[in-house]
């Protein structure tokens, strides 16, 4: 009787060391290092725009995942504008003169240092986690860009 | 005769100097809005943030249009944005967007070219996970040195955008209504 207590109170044990670990696991795995991990495509700004534009619902298939870590991808294209959002995250514009809509690439507090030292005109290729496609919206009667979010100027 | 055709051509000429003036718009434009979605259980409190919220404000009809990428809200802890964007509830990979277009009821009480906050008075439909649902609410615009600033609260029930979670974690951890901050200054 003992025994079986005390293999009991082993297994009980481990049980609860286990459920601990994998609910502290699951729970606390940190966000993915968009920098660190491997580009999922490398295209030009204009190119972009105009393929989410074009056909919204094939370039969500392409570039979105169901789980929000959607595709990583490295834009070329010249800056418009820099700003900063209201968190103080730096933003960067990449837009093609003559075009109505752009990529908004939206900087982390870790990487807007670099955003220092662009000025408009720079040719510049940023790498972002995409976040959603252009359109034009009749309500607004505007465009809107393409949004990149944890971006970093690669070169 | 000459003073005739003087005061003619100074009017024409007056006439041009003012189409060739620059128009201040009527309309203003964000693409950097925040939204914030918080949820209270008595087994935890999430918060998240989108910062890429675009949004126009109509100034002579009150018009306004918010859109927000689904995507873009944050959440402090990755298995929670995943809970959020996956198809068990908000699918944000087939609906990525979110709207709202309305028109502020009390237009006439908001003084544009004059600093200070006002209370305002919306009325609009918003568009979430593919159900639109007609809604009223007030919040308050401030007018500070030309710089116009939206600041409101919303409850969403989560049920009316055929959001619903029946049992697990999700059931006890998720509010059926979470609130919905906005700030947008354009």
């Amino acid at each position: 009787m003992n025994k079986f207590i005390k293999w009991g109170l082993i297994l009980l044990a481990c049980g609860v060391v286990l459920g601990v670990s994998a609910y502290t696991i699951i729970m606390f795995t940190p966000h993915r290092d968009v920098q660190a991990t491997p580009t999922d495509f490398k295209i030009s700004a204009k190119t972009l725009v105009h393929e989410t534009l074009d056909d919204a619902i094939a370039s969500n298939a392409k570039y979105l995942e169901e789980d929000g870590n959607s595709k990583i991808i490295e834009v070329t294209g010249t800056v418009a504008a820099v700003n900063e959002d209201m968190n103080k995250q730096k933003t960067i514009l990449l837009k093609e003169e003559g075009e109505g809509a752009g990529v908004n690439c939206t900087f982390t507090l870790n990487t807007n240092a670099k955003v220092e030292e662009v000025h408009v005109g720079d040719k510049v290729t940023i790498k972002g986690l995409f976040k959603s496609g252009a359109e034009f919206d009749e309500d607004m009667e505007e465009y809107l860009d393409v949004n990149l979010s944890k971006c970093d100027i690669i070169k | 005769m000459k003073k005739f055709i003087y005061t003619i051509g100074l009017a024409v000429f007056s006439v041009i100097l003012m189409a060739l003036a620059p128009q201040e718009s009527t309309k203003l434009i964000t693409k950097t809005g925040h939204i914030n979605f918080f949820s209270h259980t008595e087994v935890e409190d999430i918060s998240a943030d989108n910062y890429q919220v675009s949004s126009t404000l109509e100034k002579t009809t009150g018009a306004i249009v918010v859109v927000a990428p689904m995507q873009s809200f944050e959440f402090e802890k990755a298995m929670m944005q995943k809970h959020y964007n996956s198809p068990k509830f908000l699918d944000t990979k087939q609906f990525p967007k979110a709207k709202f277009k309305g028109t502020i009821s009390n237009l006439a009480d908001i003084k544009f070219d004059n600093n200070g906050t006002y209370p305002a008075k919306v009325e609009g439909t918003l568009t979430m996970h593919g159900v639109s649902k007609e809604i009223m609410n007030e919040g308050s615009i401030t007018v500070k040195d030309g710089k116009v600033t939206v600041n409101t609260k919303m409850n969403i029930v989560l049920a009316d955008f055929n959001v619903v979670f029946e049992s697990g974690k999700p059931s006890t951890s998720i509010a059926k209504t979470v609130e919905a901050t906005i700030n947008i200054t354009y």
